[in-house]
């Protein structure tokens, strides 16, 4: 008889050790274990309720606005008649389409499709003549409150003709589907392939082939903040916008061209956020509306996203069409998946960009030497896609970790050993793909650390005795390789980022980064970098981010880079400063600069511990007697850097293959579920996983991303979703509706770590904000599909909601 | 944000609820948690003008009226949960009620009754209460009015609640043996089918909720698994479909929600 493990009561497991290249001379390790880590800044403001967020700025006499959205799928609009709206005691402003298109200019993309080959469009900031989707802004209101601006909305008359209006990607396909942009002829955005060598060929002389679809469908962030934006405009004509953005820099240099006003007369200040994920990329037409809005009322106003509204901004929606051809061990020898994207409507937003690392991302931790995949994006009349944490790698992880779990079954392998079979060897790195240049991976090493956690056999024992009960136990596993550190030349996403370091007379440290937090801490991670480069006291370090007026030009949170990017450049500006610093001491204090540790606050000679000064008395010495002093020839103590290009590779090479991510972190993951049979429901049992991004810097915040990682997975694979009405209107609109995962329904998830350090990033880290969202999803669907086994049918749609897992029985497994 | 001009009352005297309930009739909500009309009137679902809140009339009492129980309009899910009289007399009620979403902050202000009047199918207190075979005491300008709950009831959110009148109390049959069983997505889920079981030492009945618009009532003469299913897919004709489930789900599980009950109702609750 086997006994189960127990699983682990704490939360935090002790991490394994690191690697850590080029530790700057007595420095102490690049993270400390047993509770010596930095605490969180503001940790007790956030925790007491204190902290400030956009909601919270209210400058004297703000006014606020809401906003007309169109009730329509699709339709012309033939007059907008704002007269009785105006004509209210308490409304200030009313603005509609017509009239913004002589003060605002067609909106920058977040991310131009035709840089990648894809049709593009101009959309304005409130719809002009024809609206695309339901909720599409079509005009706005200001106010002396909410209240009032919201009850004005319905003043105002829209005369729209509706037209047919196509929700479904594959109906949009169609040869005579309505279409959306009628200069592009059709409904398809563009096509993204990725393939090597000859998959038809190899799945045509394969032993074995197995054919399936997966659909996922329309997802959402849900941050717990919503968006929101506060302008106002100084009588010079300055403008500061507080908005809850991930992109400050983009949004300022965008608002400038919007709005026709130099970019060094608009602040952008990123407010602290209460959850990014994507859903606060910028791109959104009420970014350069409330800053109208503003303009047009000569004062302060403010809009915040309701959460209906909130909900409109979609993802996720595809549909893979896969086949695969394995020999009689399960080694795979040629995969095609033909993905398709529902993107809803374009917009400027970027979210219709994650059609492409859904298809760049495979074949994943998996060396599969013939593969093809097509990504297609397609338009549909829904609310079009933002970011979403994942961004579209989470497909990947699905569709592949299905293949292997469908392959384990055809070959009656376990599903733990076909992917062995399978894994990119550790010997075999750096590891060309397509589109992937993989850095390091020990995937066999973390699938055995999982299965460990785990319990795997033990797991698999209780599955044995339940069934024998007629209880449906499952056990799934999720592999996840996620591409982090994305660089897109010819748009504002890109692989770098710039820190200043200044030192004051005091000692005291500024850092100011391009780089924003959505909330996950990396201001503290940064903090304790440059305070361990000079020996000092992480309190004796600010960090400032997210306001363009303070900070040097940068890119803001995505692709989990903040960290490798605005970090690295951090460490690099204050390695500079030290070199600056111990020159200063080797004048003052007669000896080799060389030969200074910086420590414990002080700056010590290596060869005489009595020879020092302490790191306060240095600083202001230089800022005291520089340039006057002999030797103290360097009186700058501020130095501006980016960190270095790492593993991009933008030019094709010889083969055609390029890698626009420089870093390939990866998790296992291992779910038990139990699947009530007679009503669909799924409770999740067990979950354990291991994650693998290099080396880490705070041990407590990335542990803190992968367990809102596997969290958000789990809501996307059993719960989440966004169903739209035959009236092509979302039907979700509150969190009764979209239902993410509580407390109560997630057990302990165990978790532990690998290290294996990225040879190509300054500290050796790989991104850690994404890992766990795919896995999370494939380990789930695995494990539903596990427990239908002896049922002998399958479910192949995500999220695997009750109604959907009881259909898939019903049916035979022919939904 | 709620977009009118609100008068807040407060009367502390039924009959001024009722005047005041008539006079402002159709631009007039009632108010005792405010967990569903809170939120509906902030996102522009509920529109009136005033909100009379019961808090003042003295209505959050548990009492034994005869041979029934009556719990007050303004009686909260915690109330229920904690109330002794409850626990013997009429289990099922705090049994419901410990499995009601939204942890402390909801359950310490929103009420039984106010969940009754609500009337949204995909809620435990309709089935429930139905089960039970609760009475429904209003009190209007000419004075108080019983309805049973089967009548009170008229469809999905529609109720039999008349111009100036408000609910003031429901009373219950004492039952002392009963079974319950509830299906739902997520912690997050409202119900998609819940079920009670009560044996009253007469008949044995199953009552549907969140099934239909309304809830039903099923008399089981025959607790055998075939019979049970018989029973309930003949009394199941017009499954309810919402954004959380369809219909036909509803239909396929209201079988096995009625015999989870009714097994609850003969084991025992797990623990």
């Amino acid at each position: 008889m086997t006994t189960t493990p127990t699983p682990p009561h704490s939360l935090r497991t002790a991490p394994e050790p690191d690697t850590v290249p080029d530790p700057p001379p007595g420095a102490p390790a690049l993270h400390e274990t047993d509770g010596h880590q930095p605490l969180r800044r503001d940790g007790d403001l956030l925790l007491t309720g204190r902290a400030q967020f956009v909601d919270d700025i209210a400058p004297r006499g703000l006014l606020h606005a809401a906003i007309l959205r169109s009730p329509h799928p699709h339709a012309v609009i033939r007059g907008v008649d704002a007269s009785r709206a105006r004509a209210r005691e308490e409304v200030e402003v009313v603005l509609t389409g017509a009239d913004a298109v002589d003060l605002a200019t067609p909106l920058p993309h977040f991310f131009e499709p035709s840089i990648v080959g894809c049709r593009t469009t101009e959309f304005r900031c409130l719809a002009v003549d024809r609206v695309r989707w339901v909720g599409e802004p079509v005009a706005a209101v200001v106010a002396s409150s909410l209240a009032e601006a919201e009850a004005a909305l319905a003043d105002i008359v829209v005369d729209y003709e509706p037209l047919p209006a196509v929700l479904d990607a594959d109906e949009a396909l169609r040869d005579d589907a309505p279409v959306l942009f009628e200069e592009w002829g059709d409904n398809r955005l563009g096509l993204f392939p990725f393939a090597e060598g000859d998959a038809a060929g190899k799945i045509a002389a394969a032993p074995h082939v197995v054919r399936d679809e997966l659909r996922v469908g329309r997802q959402h962030v849900a941050p717990m903040e919503t968006r929101g934006y506060v302008a106002q405009w100084e009588p010079g004509g300055r403008l500061t916008l507080w908005a809850s953005t991930q992109n400050p820099h983009p949004l300022r240099t965008n608002l400038a061209t919007t709005l026709g006003v130099p970019e060094d007369r608009v602040r952008v200040v990123a407010t602290r956020m209460g959850g990014g994920f994507g859903h606060k990329f910028n791109g959104y037409g009420e970014e350069p509306l409330v800053c109208l809005l503003s303009r047009l009322a000569d004062a302060p106003v403010k809009w915040i996203e309701t959460r209906k509204d909130c909900l409109l901004v979609g993802a996720r929606e595809f549909t893979h069409r896969f086949e695969v051809g394995f020999d009689d061990d399960g080694v795979v020898l040629g995969l095609a998946d033909r993905i398709v994207g529902n993107i809803g409507c374009l917009a400027p937003w970027g979210g219709w960009s994650m059609t492409f690392p859904a298809g760049m991302t495979f074949p994943g931790p998996y060396r599969i030497a013939d593969y093809a995949i097509e990504s297609v994006p397609v338009v549909t009349n829904k609310a079009p896609w933002n970011g979403f944490r994942g961004y579209g790698k989470e497909q990947a992880a699905m569709a592949l970790e299905r293949i292997m779990d469908l392959i384990a079954e055809h070959r009656g392998i376990d599903p733990a050993e076909v992917r062995r079979r399978n894994f990119i060897p550790p010997e075999a790195f750096p590891f060309w793909t397509a589109a992937k240049h993989l850095d390091s991976g020990e995937y066999a090493a973390a699938l055995d650390k999982a299965l460990a956690l785990a319990g795997y056999d033990a797991l698999r024992a209780r599955q044995e005795a339940a069934r024998a009960q007629g209880r449906h136990l499952g056990v799934g596993i999720g592999f996840e390789l996620t591409p982090e550190g994305g660089d897109f030349a010819g748009s504002f996403v890109r692989g770098f980022d710039t820190s200043t370091v200044r030192v004051h007379p005091s000692g005291a440290v500024s850092v100011l980064t391009g780089v924003t937090s959505p909330g996950t801490g990396n201001e503290t991670s940064i903090a304790h970098l440059v305070a361990r480069e000079f020996g000092i006291a992480v309190e004796a370090v600010g960090v400032t981010q997210g306001d363009t007026d303070a900070c040097p030009y940068g890119f803001g949170n995505f692709t989990s880079r903040s960290l490798a990017t605005g970090g690295a450049a951090a460490v690099l500006a204050a390695r500079e400063l030290r070199e600056r610093m111990a020159d200063a001491a080797s004048a003052l204090l007669d000896a080799d600069a060389a030969a200074f540790d910086f420590r414990d606050g002080a700056v010590v000679s290596r060869t005489d511990p009595e020879t020092s000064l302490t790191f306060a008395e240095l600083a202001e010495t230089i800022y005291r007697r520089g340039l006057a002093a002999p030797g103290l020839d360097q009186p700058l103590l501020e130095v501006t850097r980016i960190d270095l290009p790492h593993n991009f590779h933008h030019v094709p090479d010889e083969q055609g293959r390029f890698s626009a991510y420089p870093s390939f972190p990866y998790s296992a993951h291992v779910a038990l579920v139990e699947v009530d049979a007679e009503t669909g429901v799924v409770e999740l049992l067990e979950y354990s996983a291991i994650d693998d991004c290099g080396v880490v810097v705070s041990p407590t915040f990335v542990a803190g991303q992968l367990y809102g990682a596997i969290a958000q997975g789990i809501g996307g694979a059993l719960w989440e979703e966004v169903p739209y009405g035959e009236d092509g209107a979302p039907e979700a609109e509150t969190f009764k509706h979209y239902l993410t995962p509580r407390a109560p329904d997630l057990p302990t998830i165990r978790l532990q770590h690998q290290h294996t350090p990225s040879p190509f990033t300054l500290l050796g880290t790989k991104g850690a904000g994404e890992s766990g969202v795919g896995g999370a999803m494939a380990a789930l669907l695995n494990a539903v599909n596990d427990g239908l086994r002896p049922l002998g049918v399958h479910a192949h749609r995500v999220p695997l909601t009750p109604p959907v897992v009881l259909d898939a029985i019903v049916s035979g497994g022919a939904s | 944000m709620i977009r009118t001009r609100l008068r807040y009352h407060r009367p502390d005297r039924p009959d001024d609820a009722a005047a005041l309930l008539a006079e402002h009739h159709g631009r007039v909500a009632v108010l005792a948690g405010g967990s569903q009309l809170l939120p509906r009137m902030n996102r522009g679902e509920t529109d009136v003008d005033h909100v009379v809140d019961l808090r003042g009339l003295g209505l959050r009492g548990i009492e034994r009226t005869g041979g029934r129980v009556r719990l007050g309009a303004m009686v909260t899910y915690e109330d229920a949960i904690a109330s002794p009289l409850l626990a013997d007399a009429v289990p099922l009620l705090p049994r419901v009620a410990r499995g009601v979403t939204g942890g402390r902050q909801l359950t310490g202000h929103a009420t039984l009754v106010g969940a009754l009047c609500h009337a949204f199918p995909g809620t435990d207190m309709p089935g429930a209460l139905s089960a039970l075979g609760a009475t429904v005491e209003l009190h209007g300008p000419s004075g108080p009015r019983s309805v049973p709950v089967s009548e009170f009831l008229l469809g999905a959110q529609e109720i039999d609640r008349r111009a100036g009148e408000f609910v003031a109390a429901v009373t219950v049959d004492g039952v002392a043996r009963s079974g319950y069983c509830k299906v739902k997505h997520a912690t997050g889920s409202w119900p998609i089918a819940t079920a009670s079981a009560v044996d009253d030492g007469d008949a044995l009945t199953v009552t549907l909720g969140a099934v239909q618009a309304r809830p039903l009532r099923i008399v089981i003469p025959d607790p055998t698994r075939a019979a049970v299913d018989d029973a309930v897919a003949a009394a199941v004709t017009a499954p309810w479909t919402d954004v959380l489930a369809p219909g036909d789900y509803r239909a396929r599980i209201a079988p096995v929600v009625a015999r989870r009950a009714l097994t609850e109702l003969r084991e025992g609750a797990r623990a």
